[in-house]
């Protein structure tokens, strides 16, 4: 396999979580001749091994920002090559985030943003106790996902009213809804109509990038 | 092939064969044993488990001498609070409220809480706090504690002085997010040391502070050394520590109680920081998944108490509500889902109180 050192340093450096090996990594891979595309698909792939870490408690949040902010740089320092390369394209999807109304608890919210934007998408993260109408705002104005996250049973009724207020402005069918968070089950994401539930942030990214794929 | 009624982690009622239940008792407590490095249930816990499951009555408890101590937080927000809050909104004044729990709910131990039942807010009413626990403390037999959230989330913006996490880090700073991390953690130690010893000195007879850890790893540090002042200067006060989560979230990653990072403990590793702090008694938590079945989350909460109760020094009381301890997250949890995961935790986990 080519670059098979080159993909091991990279996986290696990535799952570190050092922002400075991996730019290191980054640097011998290109100076290598490994095409852009791949570097970031490697990083991308170990990433998703850094969240499955994290979900098993080997890893913490500061670990997966790091891994984030390294795999962010990479992307920054490959752009030429990104633009003008085969693979080269834009976000694979943008994405609006946020907690509901009433609710503050964002750290799942959270994470999940930093995984899809390492996946390739655009991601406008609204923080928590988001205004419901802001999520619908964001998507009439080009976001075509949505995530909504809530830790309440009392809260979690907020994503039914956003699923529903975005079928009355008629963006709905332009818009993949995800919906998470510790109430919120595979059934209650069927009943309000979601498209996408992700019971943890890696999981919520695969699926969100197999549609984007479709 | 017979099918028995149980529940789902979101309290929706099931039919499940105990082919089923059996293997969704073994993939709970391996789960649990996966992820905390400790032993798994042997067969013999797991068949007594499906047979308090598997009983078709509506409620089961224990054989009489086997009963265990009742411990409560939220003092009277059970009834006051509203549904979302673990609530019934009947409301009432806390005497009230303390009284009924002692004389007619059967509470061993109640407390008296702020309705925001943070540390926080107690702060600039805490003589009227005072009062109250006076008041109350003239009345009540049964031991009667103060409790709080050490809650360190309201010492970030916007709701307090430092940065939050959350938003620093989303901007990838990294470093200061941890700095502000520690400067709130040791505001919530100088908090505490500023509001318990003074309700103890109103006559409480202790303090119970509950979902240690809620905002991460600092809080967790912070509430410690918190609980290790007041165990300085109030050396009869009756202290619980009760956490947030099976496992200490990361949110710090490096910060440390006494020179051991806590982030990524388990029960079985916690237990000993609250006892080393200066606790009488610990709640231990395990967080219920929604998705999986009822047999699912007791045999994995029952995994890490049992472990738990092995390696603490001090009484653990596990901690048994809307979404923990093996119970469904549901507003009102069914009586059937939450008398048969307290009979797991005290015949199998061998805990001293729930």
């Amino acid at each position: 396999m080519a670059f098979e050192n080159e993909t091991k340093k990279l996986q290696d450096a990535l799952i570190s979580c050092k922002v400075p090996d991996i730019a290191k990594a980054v640097d011998e891979a290109k100076a290598a001749g490994m095409p852009a595309d791949e570097i970031i698909n490697t990083l991308g792939a170990a990433m998703s091994d850094v969240g499955v870490l994290f979900e098993r408690g080997k890893l913490f949040l500061p670990h997966v920002l790091s891994a984030a902010a390294g795999m962010k740089n990479a992307m920054a320092t490959l752009d030429d090559e990104l633009k003008a390369g085969a693979g080269a394209g834009g976000a694979k999807g943008v994405a609006v985030m946020g907690t509901v109304e009433g609710d503050v608890h964002d750290i799942g919210k959270s994470i999940c943003s930093t995984m899809l934007q390492c996946a390739g998408f655009e991601v406008h993260d609204l923080g928590r106790d988001v205004p419901l109408p802001n999520f619908v705002e964001e998507c009439k104005n080009g976001c075509n996902f949505c995530g909504m996250s809530a830790l309440m049973t009392t809260t979690m009724t907020g994503m039914k009213t956003v699923i529903d207020n975005l079928s009355k402005e008629g963006v709905r069918d332009k818009v993949t809804v995800m919906v998470g968070g510790a109430p919120v089950t595979q059934g209650y994401a069927d009943k309000i109509g979601a498209d996408i539930y992700g019971e943890s942030a890696s999981e919520t990214t695969k699926k969100a990038s197999a549609v984007a794929s479709d | 092939m017979t099918e028995y009624y149980t529940r789902m982690g979101d309290g929706k009622r099931i039919l499940m064969t105990k082919e089923a239940i059996m293997d969704d008792l073994q993939a709970g407590t391996a789960d649990a044993a996966d992820m905390a490095g400790i032993p798994t249930l042997d067969a013999n816990d797991l068949e007594h488990i499906a047979e308090i499951i598997m009983c078709q009555d509506r409620v089961v408890g224990v054989t009489p001498g086997n009963e265990v101590v009742l411990s409560y937080d939220i003092g009277q927000l059970d009834f006051t609070g509203d549904n979302g809050n673990s609530g019934n909104g009947v409301d009432m004044g806390r005497l009230e409220a303390a009284l009924l729990h002692e004389r007619a709910i059967g509470a061993d131990t109640f407390e008296l809480a702020h309705s925001d039942y943070s540390i926080k807010p107690v702060k600039p009413i805490i003589s009227m706090e005072m009062q109250t626990m006076e008041e109350i403390q003239a009345e009540i037999i049964a031991p009667f504690f103060y409790g709080a959230m050490p809650n360190q989330g309201l010492y970030y913006a916007p709701d307090g002085p430092y940065g939050n996490p959350a938003d620093l880090m989303r901007e990838f700073k990294i470093e200061e997010s941890m700095q502000q991390s520690e400067l709130a953690s040791q505001h919530v130690t100088r908090d505490i040391e500023y509001v318990a010893p003074r309700l103890q000195a109103a006559g409480s007879d202790g303090f119970n502070f509950d979902t240690t850890g809620s905002a991460g790893d600092a809080d967790c540090v912070g509430t410690l050394y918190g609980v290790k002042k007041l165990r300085e200067l109030c050396p009869e006060a009756y202290i619980q520590v009760g956490f947030a989560g099976e496992s200490i979230m990361g949110i710090h990653g490096m910060i440390e109680f006494e020179g051991q990072v806590v982030a990524g403990m388990y029960p079985h590793q916690y237990v000993k920081l609250a006892e080393k702090a200066g606790a009488n008694v610990c709640g231990t938590v395990c967080n219920t998944n929604t998705s999986k079945s009822l047999a699912f989350n007791i045999a994995r909460a029952v995994t890490f108490t049992k472990e738990a109760v092995k390696t603490s020094g001090i009484p653990i009381h596990a901690d048994m509500g809307m979404g923990v301890g093996g119970i469904p997250m549901c507003e009102t949890p069914p009586i059937d889902a939450v008398s048969r995961a307290s009979k797991a935790m005290v015949e199998i986990a061998g805990v001293d109180g729930v």
